[in-house]
């Protein structure tokens, strides 16, 4: 290879990828970081208002008001709310569209891989009486799609359904029991717009609604739905990292959050006249290589994907090393965290963009709007498109394989169904492990991966520091994909954790931390916790379980994170959501939290220190429950 | 080897031996001063209200002389200048030979001609250390301080006599506090706060005699009004003049201060005079000045010294802050413009476009600017509706040669 | 002696310099921008950014000049020319807070303390290795520590 675009990038957790970024001939986010580093102080602690032409107002000792006359208060309110409130609508949006594919699956009489599934969502939303599954799946599919269509005054049906009954008692006590979730969106966005709202703490509580609308249907439901039709996960064994990627193959890099979207086309590129299609351009067929959270997905589901699915090359901020590798002919992508970073990589390898859904448009990639009654057209012409561009860049453009990367045994497949399965059917084990203390407590892992610190260092150098204290760590998101990278799904990496967690992984043969998947699979450990908590018969918040979204990225993980407050459970952060300005939302978020939901946010960029937080509160509960 | 005398310790004259050292590493240098300790006299009241001990109130660091190879003389009292024979004696016939001199004897309190005031054992000053320590031990005694004029010598003593529990009247003449710096506002606002403070004041209103004890001592003030106010003691803040005694004695040209040119030289030949003693300026920053400036002279750099500005003060009583400059009472032809909110009291007085006069009472940051427009006659035609939120900005320029800055605009 | 020179056409207003003065000198014993408070005027920055009125903006900072009026007008020594580094050095045991220094500097740098019993000027970081925060917050290059020579008289 060429000598290095400027040696000048962040460090990483996963150093041979580190160092791997650091000798590419071109830019990524990783060389970025360092341009970048100056930050703005008074963005950082969230009291930059540009919301009218009077702005930006910044706040300071000589101006404690923008011109307005709103405060740090107020401002800081609204620029979370909208954060939150925009977050809520991209998990919204994902769960429409999936609940759509379920429906036009039905409608269409078309490919159900998981009646289970199906008749669990049936049973929870209480459908009866349906023709046969395909009648079922349009059911729930409706059930969802209604609620989501409400107006933001009319309550939802399926959040009483869905959510564990002590939280339900506590959101109408406090009356956060989110109307339709578009509708809230809609109705926090107008809030937040200029000279509306100025009220910080109705503002606060907005986004505990939004966070339950987001949490019961963009992340819970649409797991549930997705397994429907894309099947239920599987435990078992998986590679991860760039050693996936097989320059044999004609290789198709899939990234965004809507996996039902690659329902066709996953299953068509392994039929016989495509693979034909492949090897008379000279490939043995089509692979394709995940990267963010659907490639997560996919491998979460992989058990049913074999033949297609390479393998999860890694996390968002790992896109622009996959596709500088050469091997890669096209990247089919339907939401984030599609980097606008990967545009000049792709025009540079000559690598096909194609964009499914609009609100995802990359701007040199081709939009093929994904539509249910064209999906075999568009499907074709997608695999044609990339055979073209397979044929067009193969033999141009350098091949900077990384076979070394990441790890062959990497346990995935984790989900509320295969764990309980795994544990025999019931939840009993896992806590008895617990109340005996050989399990100190869980803690959830979860949301995104991010450089500007450090690309995953805080998430992985906060959960060795878990599990050496005998914390079982659960993950979900894009931290997955740096976990997973540096071995820590493992079995092997039993040997870092605690004595008594590292007991329990060798004789289950299981690594101390289990990979969800997706972000979107933080509803699935919202499951866990809940059957865990029904089972005891207590409720959330008295669980020794803890979360953190040590290196949160994005408005959906603000979202989420306005989830799991509601949901009562302590939160940790890396960096703080842009609130600090604000003393009175900083205390709310922080501190009062505690007496409305149970929860609270924490933050804390230190791994140990953090990892000693979330310890303690571990404690405090078991304490709690007497064990 | 030259030999450079410098009678006095203050502002003036430890600004030239500084001077002096650093242009003539060689020369030898003698201090004499009245008073054992470099002290500053705008810090007095820091010392008599028990803030700080008498190094706290040094503006030189201890190791001043030593550091910088000066002989000190302590404690004594230059008593005459044969400026013929080039000699300073002082003290019980001691001399001291120079080839170059310079006065910065500054100036002494003055007491008006009223009865028993002059001769009062318990009448003090509040110009020097030594008339600190003085009201210290009287007000060991008694508590009743009666103080005459209420400029900032007279607020001085009064804040720090406050601040230790003494029932302070003030008699001023004229119809308001610090008359010279303040307007009827502003002199409000500090009136309020020492009578918070406990303070009483006479305003408009003179002494005109008094009623002594067998000692001498003054037990009851006599007001211009009839009213007897009975006190402990008093302090004299009504003015000041500057000690000019050594050079008339010396046959050296004085009038109310010692005569200079503008080279800051008196009539006598290789004698030079800088700070309150030559009646130019009464603040801290222009005695420095001049001490510099004659010290430069002294050394064979000539230099012209700019006629000071003497209108500028600045006053800090009980937290509240005041920046004064220009002439606030000269309105006449002139356009008085007011800024007054809750939080902040600013009066600017425009002649023909120029500020002339300029009080902000309040937060005084960043203010420094209005000395320098006012004192150079800068045209703000063109800004005068900003003219209360004046920055350096509105007259912005680099200096590109050192980097400093320019007035440019 | 160093100088922090100033390039104001370089200048977008962005007050990160402000924000890392503030940091720098914050006396709550925190650290990070993140939890500096905003809005206490204990933490008022030394530099200014005032705009041009044009569009353009003018950095207003101490300039630690050659020949400072605000040390020429100290009466408590507080305030010194150290003719070392060139820097102007403040020691707040000294100052008696009589803000001479304020009225004194012809460009209105010096601030007084919200207890009005200091002055606040910048003190070129000095208790930073790295020299002046702000100007490693510049995100343009407008402010630069630059060596300007010996220290003249005149």
């Amino acid at each position: 290879m060429n000598a290095c675009y400027n040696c000048n990038t962040c460090p990483s957790a996963d150093k041979p990828m580190e160092e791997y970024i650091r000798h590419l001939p071109r830019e990524t986010s990783h060389h970025r970081v360092a341009t970048q580093k100056t930050k703005c102080g008074f963005g950082l602690q969230g009291v930059c208002c540009r919301l009218c032409a009077n702005g930006p107002c910044r706040i300071t000792p000589d101006a404690p008001r923008g011109i307005c006359g709103a405060n740090a208060d107020t401002i800081v309110a609204r620029n979370f709310t909208r954060a939150v409130a925009a977050g809520s609508g991209c998990y919204i949006h994902i769960v429409e569209n999936t609940a759509r594919q379920l429906k036009n699956t039905g409608l269409s009489k078309g490919k159900i891989r998981s009646e289970k599934a199906l008749d669990h969502l049936a049973d929870l939303f209480g459908i009866t009486g349906a023709t046969d599954k395909w009648d079922l799946a349009v059911k729930v599919a409706d059930a969802v799609l209604s609620d989501l269509y409400r107006p933001e005054y009319e309550p939802m049906e399926l959040v009483e359904k869905l959510a564990y009954a002590p939280r339900v008692k506590r959101w109408k006590e406090l009356g956060i029991m989110p109307g339709g979730a578009k509708g809230e969106v809609f109705n926090n966005v107008v809030k937040t717009s200029t000279n509306l709202s100025s009220d910080p703490v109705e503002m606060m509580t907005s986004c505990l609604r939004l966070g339950i609308s987001t949490g019961v249907y963009g992340l819970m439901l649409t797991n549930l739905l997705n397994d429907v039709v894309l099947g239920d996960p599987e435990i078992r064994m998986a590679p991860v990292g760039m050693n996936v990627i097989d320059p044999d193959y004609i290789n198709i890099l899939i990234t965004g959050h809507q996996h039902s979207l690659f329902t066709y086309i996953q299953d068509r590129l392994t039929d016989e006249d495509v693979v034909a299609k492949a090897k008379a351009a000279g490939a043995k067929g089509f692979k394709l290589v995940g990267c963010t959270c659907v490639g997560q997905d996919l491998q979460l589901r992989g058990a049913h994907y074999t033949e297609i699915f390479d393998g999860h090359a890694g996390n968002n901020y790992i896109s622009e090393a996959v596709l500088s590798c050469g091997a890669i002919d096209a990247v089919l992508s339907e939401f984030n965290c599609t980097l606008p970073g990967i545009e000049p990589i792709c025009d540079e390898l000559k690598i096909k963009q194609i964009c499914l859904d609009v609100v995802a448009k990359k701007a040199n990639a081709e939009y093929i709007p994904y539509n249910f009654a064209t999906r075999e057209a568009d499907g074709e012409k997608i695999i044609d498109e990339i055979i073209d561009a397979y044929k067009e860049r193969r033999g141009k453009v350098p091949m900077n394989l990384f076979p070394d990367h990441g790890n062959k045994n990497t346990l995935t497949g984790v989900s509320e169904g295969s764990l309980k399965a795994f544990l025999g059917g019931s939840w009993k084990p896992l806590i008895d492990l617990i109340v005996s203390g050989k399990i100190k407590g869980i803690a959830g892992v979860v949301g995104c991966s991010s450089v500007a610190y450090g690309h995953d260092t805080l998430t992985v150098e906060l959960t060795k520091e878990l599990i050496k204290r005998d914390i079982i760590v659960l993950t979900a998101g894009c931290s997955s994909g740096g976990l997973e990278n540096v071995g820590l799904m493992t079995p092997e990496a039993a040997e870092l954790a605690g004595p008594n967690l590292k007991a329990v992984c060798k004789e289950l043969g299981i690594p101390p931390v289990l990979n969800f998947g997706p972000c979107l699979a933080i509803g699935r450990l919202e499951i866990v916790a809940t059957e865990i908590a029904a089972e005891l018969g207590v409720d959330l918040p008295q669980l020794p379980l803890v979360l953190s979204a040590a290196q949160w990225l994005e408005e959906q993980a603000i979202a989420d994170g306005a989830f799991a407050l509601a949901l009562g459970l302590p939160l940790h952060l890396g960096v703080p959501p842009f609130m600090t300005g604000s003393k009175l939302v900083t205390r709310i978020l922080t501190e009062d939290m505690v007496s409305l939901t149970g929860g609270k946010v924490i933050i804390d960029p230190n791994g140990v220190s953090a990892a000693d937080k979330l310890e303690a509160i571990i404690e405090e509960k078991r304490k709690a429950l007497n064990i | 080897m030259e030999r450079y005398v410098i009678i006095g310790a203050g502002a003036a004259g430890i600004a030239a031996a500084a001077t002096l050292r650093d242009f003539k590493p060689e020369a030898v240098i003698t201090v004499l001063s009245i008073d054992e300790h470099v002290h500053s006299r705008c810090m007095l009241h820091k010392y008599l209200g028990r803030e700080r001990d008498v190094e706290g109130i040094g503006f030189v660091a201890p190791d001043f002389f030593d550091k910088h190879d000066i002989t000190h003389i302590s404690c004594e009292t230059a008593t005459r200048i044969d400026t013929a024979g080039k000699t300073v004696y002082f003290g019980e016939g001691y001399s001291l030979p120079y080839d170059k001199l310079l006065i910065a004897t500054g100036a002494g309190f003055f007491i008006p001609p009223i009865p028993h005031f002059r001769e009062a054992p318990n009448v003090f000053g509040f110009r020097d250390l030594s008339d600190a320590m003085k009201i210290d031990e009287a007000f060991g005694k008694g508590k009743r301080v009666f103080i005459v004029g209420s400029g900032l010598v007279g607020l001085d003593a009064a804040s720090a006599l406050c601040e230790r529990g003494a029932e302070v009247t003030i008699a001023e003449m004229a119809e308001r506090v610090m008359p010279l710096q303040t307007d009827d506002y502003a002199a409000s606002v500090y009136q309020k706060a020492f009578e918070d403070h406990g303070c009483r004041f006479l305003l408009g209103i003179g002494a005109s005699d008094a009623v002594v004890d067998g000692a001498g001592n003054i037990t009851e003030v006599i007001l211009s009004t009839g009213e007897h106010v009975p006190c402990d003691f008093v302090i004299m803040a009504a003015g000041v003049r500057p000690r000019i005694q050594i050079a008339v004695d010396s046959g050296i040209a004085a009038e109310r201060g010692i005569t200079v040119d503008e080279h800051l030289r008196t009539s006598a030949p290789d004698v030079y005079a800088a700070g309150d003693c030559t009646g130019l300026s009464g603040v801290w920053p222009d005695a420095m000045d001049q001490g510099k400036v004659a010290a430069r002279n002294m050394a064979g750099i000539e230099e012209v010294y700019e006629k000071p500005y003497p209108f500028k003060n600045t006053s800090n009583f009980f937290g509240i802050t005041m920046l004064s400059v220009g002439r606030l009472d000269q309105t006449e032809g002139a356009e008085v413009l007011v800024h007054h909110t809750p939080t902040e009291y600013k009066k600017a007085v425009v002649k023909d476009g120029k500020l002339t006069g300029y009080l902000v009472l309040g937060n005084i940051s960043n203010t420094g600017l209005y000395l320098y427009l006012i004192r150079n006659g800068v045209d703000l035609s063109d800004k005068l509706d900003h003219l209360f939120q004046l920055t350096f900005a509105d007259f912005y320029g680099i200096n590109e040669k050192n980097g400093e800055y320019a007035y440019a605009r | 002696m160093k100088r922090i020179m100033i390039d104001p056409a370089k200048c977008d207003g962005c007050k990160n310099c402000s924000v890392a003065c503030m940091e720098a000198h914050r006396t709550d014993g925190g650290s990070g921008v993140y939890t500096l408070d905003l809005t206490d005027p204990n933490n008022i920055s030394r530099n200014r950014i005032v705009s041009d009125g044009k569009g353009g903006y003018d950095p207003i900072f101490c300039r630690h000049c050659d020949v400072p009026d605000c040390a020429g007008a100290c009466m408590s020594g507080a305030l010194v020319k150290n003719m070392e580094n060139g820097l102007v050095e403040y020691d707040e045991k000294k100052c008696a807070a009589c803000y001479m220094c304020v009225m004194s500097c012809r460009y209105g740098v010096p601030a007084i303390s919200p207890d009005r019993k200091r002055m606040i000027k910048c003190d070129f970081c000095a208790h930073l290795e790295e020299g002046p925060a702000c100007v490693r917050a510049c995100p343009k290059g407008a402010i630069e520590v630059k060596e300007v020579g010996e220290w003249s008289d005149m």
